[in-house]
């Protein structure tokens, strides 16, 4: 009986052994070297896992960290500088810092601003809706308002404003990550810088993404964008061009003076963080008036 | 009588408008040609503001190999050149604007009535006649018709397309009724170009007058003329939709369209009667595509504002509607095509093109979706489905983003009948899910084979 016991005992115990030495060879033949700074990497990163990086996962951006040469190409937009100035410490590289950014949505033509001049009864979705036709406004480039960006937050900084039928952004949740910019079939969320300097929080953008010529664009919408240009002739610092009919502030060149929120006759050039003063120009002396009107 | 093997629903055809016969629809004072009026390249416009053209004279050249000629519809004025909102209220496409003057036709056509049999021996004279009329499917997909008649290999089908299988529209019936004579030399002309293959006149039983009527045509034209041979008239089971390729190709000969192939592929090209009319009157009469049949009908019409019209390309559809006698007060959607697949018009404005087959009125109650219920996988879309897919799957896998499932479950070969949203009783929005996913598949695929190709010519120059 107990020989049995003591028997069993050695012969599992051996066997263990034995498996345990053939294992570890096995593990050692095809041991899988990996750099071990991409556990630390991974480990500083925010683990969202939201792809705003362009990778699959923080796992696969600290992959792809470790094996660039630098850092240019790679930005954890969700972490921001913090998070990079720790990834450029494990790996020993140098990055410039960027400026904090956020999802700015380039349209204002709420319900009152753009009347529906169709029932769309389809499917709540976006992207099937713009497959199917260009929108139940008269606009054929606005906010289609079914909610894929909402839903494309995981961050849940988005939300449909109800009275506007537009989503607005929550700028302390925004991480800049992209996803609603792809959600959107429209294309229109932008991720913008959140200020001129990365301190502030100033910012000026047009809200609105209409090509079509100015009538057109303002019958279907009194906040569109008519490209008439009043913005760019009154920006002091050429931030502002003209294209297809659309006015586009590029947020590297701007200095948020707001002076071309008031220039603008359809109020399509919207604000966030500060109030705009209109600065009124110098009056011109009485003669030299009268002279240009002649 | 036969009809396709897999799947198929049996929805109420309405054809009210069955016998309202063919009325020309005068022409406004405006016309507005769209470039894009057939699949693929938009055409290129070769005329400039200002110019003063002629009925049938060509005013946009083809923008690529599936491409076709436009033509213009009336004699008058260009005074623009400029995109113009589509149906959907896309604006996109240039549309020629054209005022009108009265009729004068370009040189070369033949607007006599007389109806010519002889068939041309030439196929190069054929095939040259369908491409420089701008001749294109018009079945509802406005494939360009020269490209599909040139097929690589000789096939043993050509299947003319009667069944109608769309409920309400009624538009091929009447020109299967009225037009008989010219369906059918058409029809032979297709035949000579193809070299010869079994021509197969399909209809569905609910159209028996039509059967009547072709059958009738096609003993007399083999009694008193040459080259009518191998034309027969075929009566089908009627279900929808049976006027798709790929099922109407198994009706008549029992072959499968395997997934992924073409109807060439099972050595058959299919053409709609329409499309045959049109290929006669631009061999037989050098005539462009310039005109079309479009049902105007509706539930919510009175019988005497049923109509079927012959159109010009470039009328707009308010003119239409207007014409017709306004839109009625019941109306809440207006539907270009049949009710199952066509596309619901945002914008009346947009104007008529070569595939413009119907202007249907539908009431609030025949159109607004039902709130959707869960999936209690009762299959009836997978009964229904004429591809043999199983659309409750698709659904589920597109929800979860599980694109290659999608393509395991052949996701690409389903053809947007709408069988499965038709036939689901929880009301889930089948379709519109499956489309987005075909979409996404469709576009992997793609991406694949230009990889593909990319690699290969990269492995050749290598090689060099």
């Amino acid at each position: 009986m107990t020989q049995t016991i003591i028997w069993t005992i050695a012969i599992i115990a051996g066997l263990g052994l034995l498996l345990a030495v053939i294992l570890y060879f096995v593990a050692e033949k095809f041991k899988v070297v990996e750099d071990p700074r991409i556990d630390e990497v991974e480990k500083v990163m925010p683990g969202a896992n939201c792809g705003g990086c362009g990778f699959a996962g923080c796992r696969a951006f600290a992959d792809a960290a470790v094996k660039a040469p630098n850092l240019d190409n790679n930005y954890c937009p969700v972490g921001g500088n913090e998070v990079m100035k720790k990834v450029a410490a494990i790996l020993g590289y140098e990055i410039a810092e960027k400026a904090p950014q956020v999802a700015v949505v380039r349209c204002n033509g709420s319900c009152e601003a753009r009347p529906r001049t169709t029932e769309y009864d389809g499917v709540k979705s976006c992207k099937v809706k713009a497959a199917l036709y260009a929108g139940d406004t008269g606009c054929a480039y606005g906010c289609l308002g079914c909610g894929d960006c909402v839903a494309a937050c995981q961050f849940g900084a988005i939300h449909m404003n109800p009275e506007t039928g537009l989503p607005e952004v929550d700028e302390t949740k925004c991480t800049a990550c992209g996803a609603c910019t792809k959600a959107c079939p429209k294309h229109i969320i932008e991720i913008r810088n959140k200020g001129t300097m990365p301190k502030n929080q100033r910012r000026v953008w047009v809200g609105c993404v209409n090509k079509d010529k100015g009538g057109v664009a303002r019958k279907a919408c009194t906040n569109a964008c008519i490209g008439c240009g009043k913005c760019a002739t009154v920006c002091k610092f050429g931030a502002i061009t003209i294209e297809n009919n659309l006015s586009y502030i590029d947020y590297n060149k701007c200095k948020a003076c707001g002076q071309c929120v008031f220039a603008c006759p359809t109020h399509a050039i919207q604000f966030s963080g500060f109030e705009p003063k209109q600065v009124t120009p110098k009056p011109a002396p009485a003669g030299e008036q009268a002279n240009k009107e002649a | 009588m036969k009809t396709f093997k897999i799947g198929g629903i049996h929805p109420n055809d309405s054809k009210i408008s069955r016998d309202c016969k063919i009325e020309v629809l005068p022409v406004p004072q405006k016309v507005f040609i769209s470039m894009a009026q057939h699949l693929g390249a938009p055409a290129k416009p070769i005329v400039a503001v200002g110019d003063r053209v002629k009925t049938g004279q060509v005013i946009g050249e083809p923008g690529g190999f599936i491409s076709a000629f436009v033509h213009s519809s009336v004699t008058g004025t260009v005074k623009s050149i400029a995109p113009r909102k589509d149906l959907a209220g896309n604006c996109v496409v240039p549309h020629v604007e054209i005022e009108v003057e009265p009729d004068e036709w370009a040189e070369g056509i033949d607007t006599s009535d007389t109806i010519v049999t002889e068939i041309p021996q030439d196929k190069d004279f054929i095939l040259g006649r369908v491409k420089a009329n701008g001749v294109v499917g018009l079945g509802g997909a406005t494939f360009p018709a020269h490209v599909k008649l040139a097929p690589a290999k000789q096939p043993d089908f050509l299947i003319l397309n009667g069944a109608e299988c769309e409920p309400y529209l009624t538009s091929d019936y009447r020109i299967m009724m009225e037009k008989t004579a010219q369906i059918i030399v058409g029809a032979a002309i297709m035949r000579q170009v193809l070299g010869g293959p079994r021509t197969v006149i399909a209809i569905e039983e609910n159209k028996p007058e039509a059967i009547d009527a072709m059958n009738n045509m096609v003993r007399m034209l083999k009694d008193n003329h040459g080259g009518y041979d191998g034309i027969e008239v075929m009566p089908l089971m009627k279900k929808y939709p049976q006027g798709g390729e790929k099922q109407l190709i198994n009706a008549v000969t029992g072959r499968e369209v395997l997934s992924g192939k073409l109807p060439a592929d099972a050595g058959c090209v299919v053409q709609n009667v329409a499309t045959a009319l049109a290929v006669y009157d631009a061999v037989q009469k050098n005539m462009p595509l310039i005109t079309n049949t479009l049902t105007v009908t509706g539930d919510c019409l009175p019988a005497e504002r049923q109509h079927n019209y012959l159109f010009r390309i470039g009328i707009p559809l308010s003119y239409i509607a207007e014409y017709a006698g306004g839109i009625p007060d019941e109306a809440a959607k207006i539907i270009s095509g049949g009710p199952m697949m066509g596309k619901a018009i945002a914008n009346l404005d947009a104007t008529t093109v070569k595939g413009s087959s119907s202007l249907l009125f539908l009431t609030d109650a025949q159109t607004r979706r039902k709130k959707a219920s869960n999936c209690i996988r009762c299959g009836r879309c997978a009964d229904a489905c004429p591809m043999g897919l199983e659309p409750f799957l698709l659904y589920r896998l597109y929800n979860a983003g599980n694109t290659e499932e999608l393509e395991n479950n052949a996701v690409q070969d389903c053809i947007s009948c709408g069988c499965c949203l038709y036939s689901c009783p929880a009301n889930i929005p089948l379709l519109d899910n499956i489309n987005m996913a075909k979409g996404q598949v469709m576009g992997i695929i793609r991406a694949r084979a230009a990889a593909a190709k990319a690699a290969a010519e990269a492995a050749k120059v290598e090689q060099k």
